[in-house]
């Protein structure tokens, strides 16, 4: 019996590996049919993912919302761009690790008193967090350069990808590929990662623990430690994503990581469909290209993007596309199809829900 | 006058009220009793449009109830103390009767002045937070708030609860006399089936949210029958 | 006297209290929301802020100053009726979660467009009050006509609403509203529109802050309450969100707070003195200093 139940978990691990491999080869290979531009944009959108992954952890499975995602995003970024800027000799993989370190490690710092919070008041101490990282930033500028932020050398591409890319532009081509595929690779690990978690047991405890506290409490799970360790991953992700996102584009200030982004993460997630993996990356994608759908609707629309409508619209259409998701579909786009699994049970609702009709 | 036909409540998949009909006359009071889970609490709470009906109909002498928003139905005259009584523990004594008052065209000062001198306890107590009352005195609280708004209808959710023998008898006594004096349509429920067909001139017994009985108090107090299996009253 | 007055240690008391008495204000309106609805309103400032342009626009066409305020402040309260109807009132009974998310939807909505239509530069209402401060034996007191105006409004608004709750039949009702819906109902209370009311003095409440902001140096723009918004909201998470007491005295804290690190330490950490009290409050007591004991996770 038990043999058996492992053939299978195991099974279904290597069949998940196989089809993220899949999934990211056939990623790759578009990267070589889109343009420079595009391509840079679909590496944005990679790091968008991989943090979008950590927040759904957090949102969709373990049930705390947390609106401090982009502080933890810069706090990776500082991290990579502070150890870069002193090591630049190091492997990327090292850069990373670094980051995705540091970011858990301020993941532990907010779940400290934070896991013993519920709803708004957890929202709002996210929040603060949040909120706390441009004044630091600002303050310690001996290590993060203040306001003008640190800067640090492109990506260096490597010769042999060079010697694939011929033509006039043949450089800013290349540099671009390189950047997007190694995004894409980088979010297909993270993909996996979390694809694993998602299957595990940890993850079945985390939902255990989003619905039926006190259940959980009874099976022998600790709460704290598993509200914790959610906390602790989503903000390693994040982490992550923020240090990719500050790679690609070579610069970390304090206004890179606003409290919009928070929104635009949470809108991300919620278009996408809230704690599933395709939200994630649908999420990601919205983010890559929602420059030209901005264009798109503004051409629709007859809007001249270089006034003052056109350069809020993406403020104004992303805040409304969050409203509308979450009072007409809050499943998300992942929930439009497939089974619809239940995983956002409701399990505290307002308490005027009987009284007012 | 309240006439109830035919009424069906589901909660979800489950129904809680059957086929329910009764009528609670003015001057009387009917007393509906059954074991937990009856519906019983579900049935004052169709009346008061706390719960969504399915089929039947609700009447309030000529007008429907049905459908209607439970404070309208309130504002009609229909006083409802629901379970536990609902007495707000963050206001004052004064305060709760006052809020009773609010809805209804009855002058504030006049209703106070009427349920202090009616129940006394209250008007020594009426500046203290209702947290700190006595289940008795709660019950006298959400009765009088009930009564200052001075409804045709008054619905009675198990107020015996919780409260001693000799309190139970006096509340009981009190019903019965403001039933006759205000010429209020009185419905009681109560698990309690003993002291409330005491006091009741027609009986409904409900299981399973179906009417099992429909008849005077007296007959049904003396049905054996009835008292074994629904009523918790053996000989 | 003066010499106290104009003292290191008073200027940063004054200059506190004055700025205090904003987060308590916003305080104060986040915790009328909550207690009627449940809801924790991240779009608060924004709302405001946006009131706050409309009675901006009027000074422009040659309104006087006082009129600005009250159309600030009755357009806020519109505002906040409205999002309670529209936005809040369909979502009774689904996920905690859902209203937050949808205000803060709200809440980026609202800051695009007050950028769409008025700009990202800083705008200033000009209040009929001088902004210098006084002088006393040559030396500076950090009040000034306008600081006074300041806390003396604050201060009324608080009372105000202090003795609407309490002494009111609209009060009790709102208060029943908030503690007992269902039995406010069977009282004959309208419940639902009770709630609405709560949200258009909520929102009034934070328009008038917003007012008072944009009077002063700091001015209008579009994101200019965000910073107001976050330590108005920790000071009623401080104070628990069930305490109105709670929530001023919470403010005054962080405002306190606040100056007294610009002062000792650096100008751009004073943003985290509201965080290090919530950090410290929420450990000590996770429901909240001034919420009587009642348990928080159900």
């Amino acid at each position: 019996m038990k043999a058996l139940h492992l053939l299978r978990t195991q099974e279904t691990t290597s069949a998940r590996a196989i089809g993220v491999v899949l999934l990211t080869a056939f990623t790759l290979v578009v990267t070589f049919f889109l343009p420079a531009v595009a391509d840079s944009q679909l590496a944005g959108g990679a790091a968008i993912t991989i943090v979008i992954l950590g927040l759904s952890w957090l949102i969709g499975w373990s049930g705390q919302i947390s609106l401090g995602n982009s502080g933890f995003m810069a706090v990776g970024a500082y991290t990579a761009g502070i150890w870069a800027h002193h090591h630049n000799t190091t492997p990327l993989v090292v850069t990373f690790i670094f980051a995705m370190l540091i970011g858990a490690l301020s993941g532990l710092v907010i779940a400290i008193p934070s896991t013993r919070l519920r709803g708004p008041y957890l929202a709002g101490m996210t929040l603060a967090f949040s909120a706390a990282i441009s004044p630091l930033a600002q303050n310690f500028t001996s290590v993060t350069g203040g306001e003008g932020g640190l800067f640090f050398n492109e990506l260096t591409t490597p010769k042999w990808f060079l010697n694939f890319f011929s033509g006039p532009n043949a450089t800013i081509n290349a540099n671009a590929q390189w950047t997007a595929d190694l995004s894409v690779v980088v979010a297909g690990v993270m993909f996996l990662v979390m694809a694993n978690l998602f299957h595990s047991r940890t993850g079945r405890a985390m939902r255990l623990v989003r619905d039926n506290d006190v259940a959980a409490e009874l099976m022998g799970i600790n709460l704290p430690l598993t509200r914790t360790l959610a906390f602790v991953i989503a903000a390693a992700f994040a982490g992550l994503g923020g240090a990719l996102y500050t790679i690609i584009n070579a610069t970390v200030t304090p206004s890179t990581f606003p409290l919009t982004l928070s929104i635009t993460l949470l809108t991300l997630m919620v278009l996408g469909g809230i704690g599933t993996l395709s939200g994630a990356v649908i999420g990601g994608i919205i983010y890559s290209f929602s420059g030209n759908l901005v264009d798109h609707i503004n051409a629709l629309t007859g809007v001249n993007p270089a006034s003052n409508l056109g350069a809020n619209m993406q403020g104004i259409i992303f805040g409304a596309l969050l409203i509308l998701t979450m009072m007409f579909a809050p499943r998300g786009i992942a929930g439009l199809w497939g089974p619809i699994k239940r995983l956002k049970k409701p399990s505290k609702r307002l308490a005027t829900a009987e009284v007012v009709q | 006058m309240i006439r109830i036909e035919n009424l069906c409540v589901n909660y979800g998949a489950v129904k809680a009220l059957r086929d329910v009909s009764l009528q609670a006359s003015p001057g009387q009071i009917t007393a509906v009793l059954g074991a937990n889970g009856a519906g019983k609490t579900t049935l004052l709470r169709a009346i008061s449009g706390l719960v969504t009906v399915q089929s039947g109909t609700i009447h309030l002498g000529e007008r429907s109830l049905v459908k209607m928003a439970t404070e309208n139905i309130a504002r009609l005259g229909v006083g409802h103390v629901p379970e536990g009584r609902g007495v707000i523990g963050e206001l004052t004594v004064e305060e709760n009767l006052r809020l009773g008052a609010l809805a209804s065209k009855v002058n504030i000062a006049e209703g106070l002045e009427t349920q202090y001198r009616q129940f006394p306890v209250l008007g020594d107590r009426r500046k203290k937070y209702c947290a700190t009352l006595s289940g008795g005195e709660r019950q006298m609280l959400a009765m009088a708030r009930a009564l200052i708004a001075q409804p045709q209808v008054l619905l009675l959710d198990e107020p015996s609860l919780g409260l001693a023998p000799q309190v139970t008898s006096e509340l009981m006594k009190s019903i019965l006399s403001l039933c006759e004096s205000k010429n209020l349509t009185v419905i009681l429920v109560e698990q309690n089936a003993k002291s409330a067909l005491r006091i009741a001139h027609n009986a409904v017994v409900l299981h399973l949210g179906t009417v099992v009985a429909s008849d005077h108090a007296a007959v049904v107090a003396h049905d054996d029958d009835l008292r074994r299996y629904y009523l918790g009253l053996v000989q | 006297m003066a010499n106290f007055l104009a003292s290191p240690f008073m200027h940063n008391v004054l200059a506190g209290l004055a700025q205090g008495v904003l987060y308590s204000l916003l305080a104060l309106s986040l915790v009328i929301i909550w207690q009627s609805t449940h809801v924790l309103n991240f779009a608060q400032g924004a709302m405001a802020m946006f009131a706050t342009y409309i009675g901006m626009t009027e000074i422009d066409r040659g309104v006087g100053y006082w009129w600005c305020v009250i159309i600030s402040v009755l357009v806020g309260m519109l505002f906040g009726g409205l999002a309670e109807r529209v936005l809040i009132r369909p979502l009774y009974g689904k996920p905690e979660i859902n209203p937050i998310v949808v205000m803060v939807g709200f809440l980026g909505v609202i800051e695009a467009l007050a950028a769409a239509i008025w700009t990202s530069t800083t705008r200033n209402i000009t209040p009929p009050f001088s902004q210098i401060y006084f002088h006393a034996g040559g030396q500076v007191i950090l009040l000034s006509p306008f600081v006074i105006f300041q806390i003396v409004l604050a201060i009324v608004i608080m009372l105000s609403i202090a003795a609407l709750f309490r002494f009111t039949k609209l009060g009790l009702q709102l208060r029943a509203s908030a503690l007992a819906p269902e039995v406010a109902r069977l009282l004959g209370v309208r419940v639902s529109r009770m709630l609405t009311i709560g949200w258009m003095l909520s929102a009034g409440v934070g328009a008038v802050a917003a007012v008072i902001i944009a009077s002063g140096t700091f001015g209008l723009f579009p994101t200019n309450m965000d910073g107001i918004f976050v330590a108005g909201f920790i000071a009623a998470a401080v104070g628990g969100l069930e305490s109105p007491i709670g929530a001023i005295t919470g403010g005054l804290l962080i405002g306190l707070s606040e100056q007294f690190i610009l002062s000792y330490w650096s100008a751009t950490l004073a943003p985290l003195g509201g965080i290090i009290i919530l950090v410290v409050a929420l450990m000590i007591r996770p429901q909240g200093i001034f919420t009587k004991n009642v348990e928080r996770r159900v």
